[in-house]
């Protein structure tokens, strides 16, 4: 290759280099430190100017700017080397590279180095639309490369927009092939470091009280499909945390240990399912209670819960067993009794006299639960997701005075009720409920559904769930809120459980939850494919162990197949005669019919010769079609139409 | 060690490659391996693969296979962007040497697709890029350097592309059959060359014939009596015939006795020079060297018989 014949000063290719860059980096921008993105839009800006008036950034000014990004990002990140300041310090070079870009070698190397830079945005987002995304980049880069290599830049081929699609088309089906038989791995090569990123969804702490309104996010927190029983929607009660320790004012997580190997409490299996949980960039991860064994990568604490080892950063599918748990014989410690009871001496004086007393009116705690679920029930307890804000004694303040509130003010009073009458209880967080979607048959769970509730221990049965929140009247739930899961109307009611079953109701939220099931096929089979995943289907096909190797013969046998579709394809699209060059031969074969010889190798003057010597009657024919072919073959093309139809005539009268 | 490779390399190429006007690259003369840049995206496509195995990102994966498949691709893309193509070598103007040549060759594209930056020249480094369009052709030329006078071999050359991607380069060597005739450089001569003065001084006893001196030669058998001369053979400078005529305007005689004092090369320099010279001041000269003798003429046809024959001396 002659790269010198190839120059980047032909026409189009800075300006479409430019635009395949800032494409490359458009998702980037939204996740970069904001000076980064400036920079790289500076930069090619600083390009396009250069470019448009035939100048060059001098050396020395491109090294010291350089050496100043390269500043900045160590003290935005303090390292290098990490994800994040990896990524914000390639797009600075990549954008650097274009600007010094002289030569066909540095736009090719832009080029390529685009392909990574691609890879990168897809550490922040894997949705459904990045997909659209990566085939118009690959589109654009491919456009870019034919550019690069062709001697007259943009306007050598009019066809580079569509030979790049054809390209792409073509890919596609290898890529498929190749995605699924490449072999996973279910571990990193190196461990990450945690990324600084906002999570949303459930806090590790609790202050009910200090929140003047509760956004709710329609965001999605996890999904969850049942193997086959299905719970009905008021039994879905989705674990992540147990709150322990009160400071007065705020429930914190209690500082607890890893249980080893199994719980060791007689337990029923109920429902088998399996969660594909959005990053929420926390340690803990949901299951339906109650928790038992944790799955592959997380960890079982004696609260019941599951503990991630590493934040869950990424699409995060985790299969599992929901249990009834028989906890009667089970005692709890004195220490864990004390955590349990553990309640600040200097606050909520009030509450705690009130507690005391209404335990003494009750035989046992069982009834005292019962009596305070009622007491609920039967009082002006209002809930509502934008209640007073209580300055201090949070929960007098709430318990007598605002009496309105939402799962936290419930759950964080109740367990505090509990906890003054010396009945050991604690309060869980998680989700409650979800929407099923009868597309993809499986359940949403928002953030909106995030709820808190309360685990009582009863002597000789153990703990048991209950839900405060629930007892409240449904006459004094705010309307709007009326309806939105069925736990926070219904706790006297006989729950049908079949609310989820109804078909979606309106145009909109049909076409909502088809999408939704279009996301949930995308992020759970496709960008959810794993090592499990991969191994399942082998397992289905027999092979039970070399997985690996059988993964390597196919691909192997793929590349080789593709090789050989695309030979023969190669091979056929050239052998593929003309109809210049059919008619020609056309005329070969008649006139040898008519005695003269010719052979098929025979060109169109020797022809003209050999007529002329062996049957001058023919020539007089033979002659004009052998000059339309002559002309048609190697003149320029302009009316090859019409000369093609008078060679088509001509060849069949002689 | 390595230029011995080479050279074996090259001999097996050139086996493979007979001179012939017409070439048509197909599978069997085809090659094709990836570029520097073909291994550039080699080394990033593995960067994607490794960051996506650790990363557990499906989207990277993707993208990698993409380009995975785009390599792949790209070898049946750029094969097939030469295969077909018919390279027609054309004789060769003769050249001086020192000079560039100009070798003339047709690139003719009889398929239903457009080819395009179709590279030709004697190395890869140095090839000219063309497009073609289906059913067309393209000329174009190749300059050749040209050292020592006497035919000259074309040097093999070779016909490649890298289009579309720039990440496989198929090539196909053509060999032509035409070889090209170096004219030795021309030097001026810092004697007067044109007429010797001993064939004016001939010339003048003989003014009244028809027939003018032209210049000596050794005797031949056959000669006539009078061609002989016998001044010369009375000094004992052996028996040497003059030449004869016709005149028509100046004539001049060029001949190797005149400059075979010089060293040998540099002679037929200055003959070459007088050559062009009388050529150019529109003479009629005749050329004798010592094996070959070019009777008196004029034009551009007599001209490259002499400049042939000093090429070939």
């Amino acid at each position: 290759m002659n790269v010198k014949q190839l120059p980047i000063s032909r026409p189009g290719v800075v300006p479409l280099l430019l635009a395949i860059q800032a494409v490359v980096l458009l998702p980037l921008w939204f996740h970069l430190p904001s000076w980064i993105t400036a920079t790289t839009i500076g930069l090619l800006l600083t390009k396009w100017y250069l470019n448009h008036h035939q100048l060059q950034a001098p050396k020395w000014i491109l090294l010291v700017i350089v050496l100043l990004c390269v500043g900045g990002v160590f003290l935005q990140f303090k390292t290098l080397n990490g994800r994040d300041a990896g990524i914000g310090l390639i797009s600075l070079m990549y954008g650097f590279k274009l600007l010094e870009a002289k030569s066909y070698r540095d736009a090719s190397l832009v080029l390529f180095i685009s392909f990574f830079i691609v890879v990168t945005a897809f550490f922040y987002s894997e949705a459904i639309w990045m997909g659209v995304y990566l085939l118009i980049t690959m589109l654009l880069i491919l456009i870019g490369l034919m550019v690069l290599n062709s001697p007259q830049g943009i306007k050598g081929t009019k066809k580079i927009g569509k030979a790049s699609a054809i390209t792409l088309v073509q890919a596609i089906p290898i890529m498929v092939i190749l995605f699924f038989l490449f072999p996973r791995s279910s571990t990193p090569l190196w461990s990450m470091p945690n990324d600084s990123q906002a999570g949303s969804g459930i806090d590790d702490t609790m202050a009910p009280g200090s929140i003047g309104a509760l956004h709710t996010f329609d965001d999605i927190a996890f999904r969850v499909d049942f193997a086959d029983k299905v719970p009905s929607n008021s039994e879905m009660y989705w674990r992540g945390l147990v709150l322990a320790r009160f400071d007065g004012f705020t429930w914190h997580k209690e500082e607890h240990s890893p249980l080893r190997g199994e719980l060791g409490l007689p337990r029923e299996a109920t429902y088998q399912y399996r969660v594909q949980m959005e990053p929420n960039n926390r340690n803990w991860i949901f299951g339906l209670e109650q928790l038992a064994e944790a799955p592959d990568g997380a960890y079982l604490f004696s609260d019941n819960t599951w503990l991630k080892r590493r934040r869950v950063t990424q699409r995060l599918t985790y299969s599992a067993q929901a249990y009834n748990i028989d906890f009667s014989q089970q005692g709890l410690s004195q220490h864990q009794r004390s955590i349990y009871l553990q309640i600040p001496d200097d606050s909520n004086e009030r509450t705690k006299e009130w507690a005391e007393e209404r335990r003494r009116e009750h035989g046992s705690d069982e009834q005292f639960v019962s009596w305070i679920l009622s007491y609920i029930h039967q009082n002006q307890y209002h809930y509502t997701l934008t209640p007073q804000v209580i300055e201090e004694d949070t929960i007098d303040g709430f318990w007598f005075q605002t009496q309105e509130g939402f799962c936290e003010h419930y759950a964080g009073a109740f367990v505090y009720i509990m906890r003054a009458a010396g009945i050991p209880a604690r309060v869980v967080a998680g989700y409650q409920g979800g929407e099923y979607n009868p597309y993809g048959d499986y359940f949403i769970i928002r953030q909106s559904d995030a709820h808190a509730w309360t685990e009582v221990w009863l002597d000789g049965e153990g703990w048991r769930r209950v839900d405060p929140t629930a007892a409240i009247h449904p006459s004094r739930v705010e309307e709007d809120l009326r309806g939105q899961t069925s736990s926070r109307d219904g706790w006297l009611e006989e729950f049908g459980g079949d609310a989820m079953f109804e078909p979606p109701q309106g145009f909109l939220q049909d076409l909502a939850l088809r999408w939704d099931a279009i996301q949930n096929f995308w992020s759970d089979t496709v960008m959810g494919y794993s090592k499990d995943m991969q191994f399942g289907w082998l397992r289905q096909l027999g092979i039970e162990k070399n997985q690996y190797r059988y993964l390597g013969y196919g691909l192997l046998v793929t590349v080789l197949l593709a090789g050989l579709i695309f030979g023969y394809w190669v091979l056929r699209a050239t052998q593929k005669l003309d109809p210049v060059a059919k008619q020609y031969i056309k005329l070969l074969t008649r006139l040898k019919k008519k005695g003269v010889p010719c052979e098929p190798s025979t060109g169109p003057k020797e022809l003209l010769k050999i007529t002329r010597r062996t049957s001058p009657k023919l020539y007089a024919r033979v002659a004009p079609a052998i000059k339309t072919y002559t002309s048609l073959r190697y003149r320029n093309k302009s009316d090859s139409k019409d000369l093609l139809q008078r060679l088509k005539r001509q060849v069949a009268q002689v | 060690m390595i230029s011995a490779i080479r050279d074996k390399v090259s001999l097996w190429i050139d086996k493979r490659t007979p001179r012939q006007i017409q070439t048509v690259l197909k599978q069997n003369n085809i090659y094709i391996l990836p570029t520097r840049c073909g291994w550039l995206m080699l080394l990033i496509l593995v960067l994607i693969l490794v960051a996506s195995t650790n990363y557990q990102n499906n989207m990277g994966f993707m993208t990698g296979f993409i380009v995975l498949a785009i390599g792949l691709l790209s070898v049946f893309y750029t094969f097939r962007n030469l295969k077909g193509i018919e390279v027609r070598c054309h004789k060769l103007a003769a050249a001086f040497a020192g000079d560039e040549a100009v070798m003339p060759l047709q690139l003719v594209n009889a398929s239903q697709s457009m080819r395009t930056g179709i590279g030709i020249g004697f190395s890869k480094k140095s090839v000219h890029y063309v497009d073609i369009d289906e059913l067309s052709q393209a000329s174009t030329e190749l300059r050749l350097v040209t050292a020592k006078r006497g035919w000259m071999k074309v040097p093999r050359m070779v016909c490649t592309t890298i289009f579309p991607f720039g990440i496989f380069e198929a090539w196909s060597w053509v060999r032509s059959p035409y070889q090209l005739l170096v004219y030795p450089k021309p030097i001026p001569c810092p004697e007067p060359l044109i007429a010797s003065k001993e064939g004016i001084e001939e010339g003048h006893h003989v003014e009244e014939g028809s027939e003018d001196f032209h210049s000596v030669r050794d005797y031949q058998p056959g000669d006539s009596v009078k061609q002989v001369m016998w001044k010369a053979y009375a000094r004992e400078r052996g028996l040497l015939s003059k030449e004869f005529e016709d005149h028509v305007g100046e004539q001049y005689s060029l001949s190797w006795e005149s400059v075979a004092h010089y060293d040998r090369e540099l002679a037929i320099s200055y003959l070459t020079d007088a050559v062009l010279q009388a050529e150019e001041s529109q003479q009629v000269y005749a050329l004798r060297l010592p094996h070959v003798t070019i009777d008196k003429g004029q034009g551009m046809e007599h001209m490259h018989r002499c400049l042939e024959a000093l090429a070939l001396m």
